[in-house]
């Protein structure tokens, strides 16, 4: 049993792929924004990749062990310590009941993550224990984790010591400026020439009021073509409006004038356009990024991104851990 | 307009959109819907799943088992084989819901809006009854209940289902709230564009309120057998009828959700034709309201 | 010595609840950002004067930040 003593920011529990299958009812998939760090983390204390595990955001919680463990903590530096000492990030850490692990606040990065050996023994809901608290879903009773709460944890058998290799976790912006792939579509023919030059050109800055549902961005206004502003009136009033349509994840959605980025508890369908959608393997960037940072956009292709993301589940295994 | 050839395009790496025509036209969200039960049976290695929108297909698939070229590939065959919309037909369950039409927590919530967002806001049965050249807001609720509601997709929350009229009698139109409202009564039932709704819980949302229904269409505590351990009621392609009520019968309803010992009123071996759909419209007098 | 107040979280500053001049208990809520949509208090850890504010009501921080210096 995990105790919470404190429960930080909105921290959840989360597994990997997350909540699948469920697009057409309306059901994000939910799960870890940065599915690297979180893959690591559950890899390091002997887990499968995706067993149920918690993601902090910006500031740590404090859990208090009930029974000997062996934890790991990956992702941002929450600065982890265990009864005042400082652990090792990265590295999986035997832990003895009654001790207590406190994840502070974010310093470098935004997410956090931690895992126990067995993974937390946390109901399914439609085939994920992947928390989206504002439906209630997910999660011990479909919301973050509250202080006083008791996660439950499975049986499991972990080694400490382990550690992953010094290239193969994120390295995380240090100019507070990312590097963001993008690939073109589905709806790149509404933009005109200029638009696309001035997306790829300009420095994004992310808005504070982003959160696990979007990514919003601030910018220059976007230029149109033919189609966005020539088209049946049912499509809507706005050049970026459009009859709705099912939102890929990663979507960048073009609400008016603004972008916003649509992540893992984001809205599955709606009524504007997605010039450029931010492929998979580039989540975990979305996920460590603060408020008030850059992003400028590379344009990738399709297999690229594929590419990208084959590159990235490959360093979620054991050859990753010395 | 209805493409002649659908359209492809990527987004990321993972889904492929499928674009059908770009109007609202029943005929498109048939072809979405029939395409999805078709790639369902067609056991193609590498598709995670999809989701049929108004005029498109989002298809989900694992890139490791299938390349984007290939899958683009496979449903165009698949829809070369399904041929015209006409030869569909998929199962639709008939679900009839009590509805008190222009209730007062939809009231409540207009006044409320009027208050703190905008006091020129009218009530919305009377503002749309007057945009679609209807007698009143009583003629409103004749035409608006007359007709079967078809479930084209469910999204932007999870389970709120987004429904078109089977019967073009009852097509009305009218604009979102702009601003839009900051919270919605839950089961209020309502309309944007051409599209109606129910909103599962108390979402912010922009379209004209018209009443409100008591049953549940969300349950994540497992208390309906309906639900079938599912969370959301509705798939795409099931039917719905909005049964105007009286205020008693609304809130018997009410207390027999409460108490479990309400019953669905469902219809669940009913396939839904294309065609027959088509046969059945092509006989009525569209110059008629109800 | 004047104790240094940091921010915890990076987001938009709130709510500024003190002035320069005023006396806090611990526990008392100093100030409140805004960080994803949710509204984050920052308590004070021990009683003391405010001798110097460093936000003010819509700066954007950073986390680690000096807020505020008590004495």
């Amino acid at each position: 049993m995990l105790e919470i003593i404190k429960p930080g920011l909105e921290t959840s529990i989360q597994d990997f792929p997350g909540r699948v299958g469920y697009w057409n009812q309306g059901f994000p998939p939910s799960g870890p924004l940065d599915s690297w760090s979180f893959r690591l983390a559950n890899i390091l204390v002997g887990n499968d990749a995706g067993a149920p595990g918690l993601e902090a955001q910006f500031m740590g919680p404090t859990l208090k062990f009930q029974q000997d463990g062996v934890i790991a903590c990956t992702g941002a530096n929450m600065a982890p310590k265990l009864d005042g000492e400082e652990i090792p990030m990265w590295e999986s850490v035997a832990v003895k009941a009654g001790q207590t692990l406190v994840m502070g606040p974010a310093l470098k990065g935004a997410r956090g993550y931690f895992a126990v050996a067995g993974g937390i023994d946390a109901p399914e809901w439609l085939g994920s224990a992947s928390t989206f608290h504002k439906a209630s879903v997910g999660g011990l009773d479909g919301n973050a984790i509250k202080a006083g709460q008791m996660l439950p944890v499975k049986a499991g058998q972990g080694q400490a010591g382990r550690r992953v290799k010094a290239d193969c976790h994120p390295q995380f912006a240090t100019d507070k400026k990312w590097h963001i792939e993008a690939v073109a579509g589905p709806n790149d023919d509404w933009i005109d020439a200029a638009g696309h030059a001035q997306f790829l050109a300009t420095d994004w800055k992310l808005e504070a009021r982003s959160d696990r549902t979007g990514y919003r961005l601030d910018g220059p206004d976007w230029t149109f073509t033919d189609k966005a502003t020539n088209k049946p009136p049912e499509n809507g009033e706005f050049p970026s409006n459009i009859i709705d349509h099912g939102y890929p994840m990663g979507g960048v959605n073009l609400c008016g004038q603004k972008p916003i980025i649509l992540v893992n508890d984001g809205p599955s369908m709606g009524g504007f356009i997605v010039p450029y959608t931010v492929p998979s393997a580039a989540f975990w960037k979305l996920g460590q990024m603060k408020p008030n940072e850059f992003i400028s956009f590379n344009r990738v292709s399709v297999e690229e991104a594929q590419a990208l993301r084959i590159e990235l589940d490959d360093l979620c295994g054991e050859n990753s851990i010395e | 307009m209805i493409f002649d050839e659908p359209k492809f395009a990527p987004g990321g790496d993972r889904y492929i959109r499928v674009e059908f025509g770009d109007e609202m036209n029943l005929e498109l969200n048939f072809m979405a819907q029939g395409l999805a039960g078709a790639l369902g049976e067609s056991g193609t290695k590498g598709l995670v799943e999809t989701a049929p929108c108004f005029a498109t297909l989002l298809v989900h698939y694992e890139p490791r088992e299938i390349s984007y070229g290939d899958m683009v590939t496979e449903l165009k065959s698949l829809i070369a084989s399904l041929g015209s919309s006409d030869e569909i037909e998929m199962n639709s369950r008939l679900f009839t819901f009590e509805t008190l039409y222009l209730d007062p927590w939809t009231k409540e919530c207009i006044d409320d809006y009027r208050e703190k967002l905008n006091p020129d806001k009218e009530y919305d049965p009377d503002f749309v009854a007057r945009l679609n050249g209807l007698e009143d807001r009583h003629q409103l609720v004749r035409v608006h209940s007359g007709t079967e509601y078809w479930v084209a997709s469910l999204g932007f929350w999870p389970g709120l289902p987004f429904l078109q009229p089977l019967d073009p009698r009852a097509m009305i139109t009218c604009p979102k709230y702009n601003p839009p409202r900051t919270w919605t009564p839950q089961g209020t039932v309502a309309m944007g564009g051409s599209a109606s709704a129910i909103y599962p819980v108390a979402t912010p949302g922009g379209y004209q309120l018209f009443g409100r229904t008591p049953v549940p269409i969300w349950d994540t505590t497992k208390r309906f057998d309906v639900f079938q351990g599912d969370i959301v009621l509705f798939q795409p392609g099931d039917r719905i009828k909005f049964q105007p009520v009286t205020r008693e019968v609304y809130d018997d309803a009410e207390r027999k959700i409460a108490d479990g010992s309400y019953i669905y009123n469902i219809i669940e071996y009913q396939k839904f034709s294309v065609r027959n759909y088509k046969e059945w419209i092509g006989k009525l007098d569209t110059s008629e309201r109800f | 010595m004047a104790e240094q107040v940091m921010t915890q979280a990076p987001g938009n500053v709130w709510k500024v609840l003190v002035k320069e001049g005023d006396t806090v208990a611990a526990g008392d809520t100093l100030f409140i950002l805004e960080v994803m949509k949710t509204e984050v208090p920052h308590e004070a850890e021990s009683a003391g004067k405010i001798t110097k504010l460093h936000i003010a009501e819509e700066d954007a921080v950073d986390v680690g930040q000096l807020a505020m210096e008590i004495e």
